[in-house]
């Protein structure tokens, strides 16, 4: 490629994902014949087709991937007065879903490879702690089968927050499975999307789902009778419909993805010297929801690809607990040296299923021209 | 003949509509997109407050008026037993305690009630405008402001409705909203709206709707997750449109059954409304001798009766914990054993109407 063709690598490949939606809209069509809006037949064999993919007994279709987080914990009973484990470096919801039922988020610090360092839980248990929430950051699976062995023994419930990792897998075992509930993201940005906010939660436990089914309906039994307080929080059935058409495709954009991924890791693997890419850890299958690595000077490698229309981002420049939101909880800079750390040389590249081989050639030549000047 | 509770699928405008989603697929704004404050503006407009916010539902819209306002723990809400569930979930999903106040032949909040329900742990008034007639907000409001207590309008049924040519939702600090596809002004799924006149709110609730993010990447307070998605926004344009004539037209077929009931009124009881109200007949509730055995009736000759609803809130399962018990609001309670919501929808016609009638005086032998 000439030095000085000019590309453009956008960081969202909605429109082209969705260029050809006329089977989605004739599928909406047909469904306001009936106007099943509210948990019609498409919800139900969203959550079949999605249970089966993740292979759990159960999926229930919620609002939100905040919700998917939140509603499992409601089923626990967490609430005022006890204390969630979870990431600093997470996107905001995470926490936010912890601080909504009244409990207090107890961070522990994260491994290079962006997930909760198992290592480092046991010391964060407290008599409050009534679950772990471990999340799998950037479609990097977490360290689950420490992390259940660690929660086995303390006897705490594991909530997976897997709003990015989507098939994600630790030796053929998906990400979702390992915990009591597995919380996901149909956010439109998300590698299973759709076209506006929507989430799943996962479970093999019966009494989980049905309590989950309570609490995103109002706590109804029936029409008439509520059971328990609840809340609203269900998927649509035609944001449904969506997800059922992208299902088929799930695999198709998990392999493209990591396709993607593998050919930079491969090219990017060469300028060791000014790049760092995470441990890729042997078994475990990530879904590269976010393509993020460590950059020497990130901020000018960040204005360089922007200035030469690549779309890169950085998830996130400040940590959580670093938050004006998360002041009351007292942490303070320096608590968690690593997430601190990651956040002044992180940067994420474009790596969705809708990029081209010279799109993905172009990024890398900007990156080692940025390097080589 | 068939009468239906309501008839969707007759009821929108689905190329135009469609058409405009795929035209939005071209940009693929499917989060807070220009649709949602195109109907936010005009939603704002329609409640004459200064402020609207496109939500999830009209439960969150509830729920984030009482999270601006602070309410938690150790704090106390009044509102009324009678309404849908949501209205005192939503109390208690802010760790606040629902507390209930009996209702008035309306269905409404019995502003007479209130003053002895309150307690030095009250934070806020939750009046329901309840089947779309408006309760008594000039009584409520002057209660809130003797006892500085905030009031949170429950206007999920009630959109269109006014006093004195004054909208539900703009008396109070917050109007809160359903899109929820039964009723009157709805959309294809979950939705809600908030209104509020207060600056300093509405820009709160955008932080509450929104995970907080001032921006990208700053969290000013944890908050939720709770937008009205842009196709729902893009259903609820076209909707809106047709507003002014769909509440008409229920008005209309609610003054048909009001006259046509009229002659067997030692069995059923017509809705009473005061003289400044536009009621706008989300629902259309009779009051009837031998309900069950009515329903019944009804059902069997093809017409879809509802109940709203059959068991207070204060009596529920999950409102154990509370405390209250049987008596307690017996005005609610005998509502609930005589109550019945006749089919008032828009698309209804003049000979369903009739049937309607015609059944109902057959059922009571007065043919």
């Amino acid at each position: 490629m000439g030095k000085n063709v000019k590309m453009k690598v956008e960081y969202s490949y909605l429109k082209q994902q969705f260029a050809h939606s006329e089977p989605i809209l004739k599928a909406m069509k047909d469904q306001l014949k009936r106007c099943q809006f509210t948990f019609g037949p498409e919800m139900i064999e969203f959550e079949k087709k999605f249970g089966k993919l993740i292979g759990t007994k159960y999926a229930v279709g919620v609002g939100t991937g905040t919700d998917a987080l939140f509603l499992p914990m409601k089923a626990l009973g967490i609430g005022p007065g006890d204390e969630v484990i979870s990431a600093p470096n997470s996107f905001i919801a995470t926490t936010g879903a912890i601080v909504a039922t009244g409990a207090r988020p107890v961070y522990v610090d994260v491994l290079d490879d962006f997930t909760v360092n198992p290592d480092l839980i046991e010391a964060a248990i407290t008599k409050r702690t009534k679950a772990i929430l471990p999340v799998h950051y950037t479609g990097a699976p977490a360290d689950m089968p420490k992390i259940m062995k660690m929660a086995k023994k303390y006897n705490l419930p594991v909530i997976e927050d897997a709003c990015q990792s989507i098939s994600a897998s630790i030796n053929g075992k998906m990400v979702g499975t390992f915990g009591v509930a597995g919380g996901f993201s149909l956010h439109p940005l998300k590698n299973l999307n759709v076209w506006g906010d929507g989430g799943v939660t996962v479970t093999n436990s019966a009494q989980m789902r049905d309590k989950l089914l309570l609490l995103r309906n109002h706590g109804l039994h029936g029409r008439d009778e509520v059971e328990i307080f609840g809340y609203n929080s269900r998927l649509d059935t035609i944001q449904a419909i969506v997800g059922n058409y992208l299902i088929k495709q799930a695999n198709w954009i998990t392999n493209q993805r990591i396709k993607n991924a593998n050919k930079l890791d491969k090219a990017l693997s060469e300028l060791s010297d000014y790049i760092t890419l995470p441990t890729r850890k042997k078994g475990f299958r990530h879904v590269y929801h976010l393509y993020m690595f460590y950059a020497k000077k990130r901020d000018q490698l960040l204005s360089y690809l922007l200035k030469n229309g690549i779309d890169a981002k950085v998830h996130y420049p400040i940590p959580l607990h670093l938050q004006e939101a998360a002041h009351y909880l007292g942490y303070k800079k320096g608590d968690f040296p690593v997430t601190e750390a990651q956040c002044k040389s992180i940067i994420t590249l474009p790596v969705h299923q809708h990029l081209t081989d010279s799109q993905v050639n172009y990024m890398l030549d900007k990156i080692k021209a940025f390097y080589k000047k | 003949m068939k009468v239906k509770y309501l008839n969707l699928p007759a009821q929108f405008d689905v190329e135009a509509i469609l058409g405009d989603i795929r035209e939005e697929l071209k940009s693929c704004r499917f989060i807070l997109g220009p649709q949602v404050q195109e109907f936010e503006s005009a939603f704002a407009k329609l409640c004459k407050t200064s402020y609207a916010l496109g939500l999830n539902s009209g439960t969150d819209a509830l729920f984030l008026a009482i999270k601006t306002v602070d309410i938690g723990p150790g704090d106390e809400v009044i509102t009324v037993p009678n309404s849908f569930i949501a209205t005192a979930a939503v109390i208690a999903a802010a760790g606040a305690k629902p507390v209930f106040v009996d209702v008035d032949e309306e269905y409404n909040m019995d502003a007479n009630l209130i003053e002895r329900s309150i307690t030095p742990r009250t934070k806020a008034i939750l009046p329901v405008h309840l089947t779309g007639n408006p309760a008594d907000m000039p009584e409520i409001m002057a209660i809130a402001k003797k006892y500085k207590l905030f009031v949170i309008e429950d206007a999920c049924q009630s959109v269109g409705a006014t006093i004195d040519n004054k909208p539900t939702g703009s008396f109070g600090d917050f109007g809160c909203f359903s899109l929820h596809p039964l009723k009157n002004l709805n959309v294809w799924g979950d939705g809600g709206v908030i209104t509020t006149n207060s600056k300093e709110f509405y820009e709160k609730l955008i932080l509450l709707r929104n995970h907080g993010l001032k921006n990208r990447n700053e969290v000013e307070f944890l908050a939720f997750n709770s937008r009205l998605d842009t196709i729902q926004a893009i259903v609820a344009n076209h909707v809106m449109k047709k507003l002014d004539s769909v509440t008409e037209k229920r008005i209309e077929n609610a003054r048909k059954y009001d006259e046509r009931l009229a002659g067997i009124s030692e069995f059923v009881s017509t809705p009473t409304k005061k003289k400044n109200v536009k009621h706008v007949f989300h629902v259309y509730v009779i009051r009837a001798k031998k309900r069950d055995e009515l329903a019944g009736f009804l059902e069997k000759n093809g017409i879809e009766t509802k109940i709203h609803y059959p068991i207070p809130i204060h009596l529920q399962k999950g409102c154990r914990y509370l405390g209250y018990k049987f008596g307690d609001f017996p005005v609610c309670e005998a509502q609930s054993k005589e109550i019945l919501s006749l089919p008032v929808h828009q698309l209804l016609t003049d000979n369903e109407i009739n049937y309607v009638v015609e059944k109902i005086k057959e059922f009571y032998g007065k043919k």
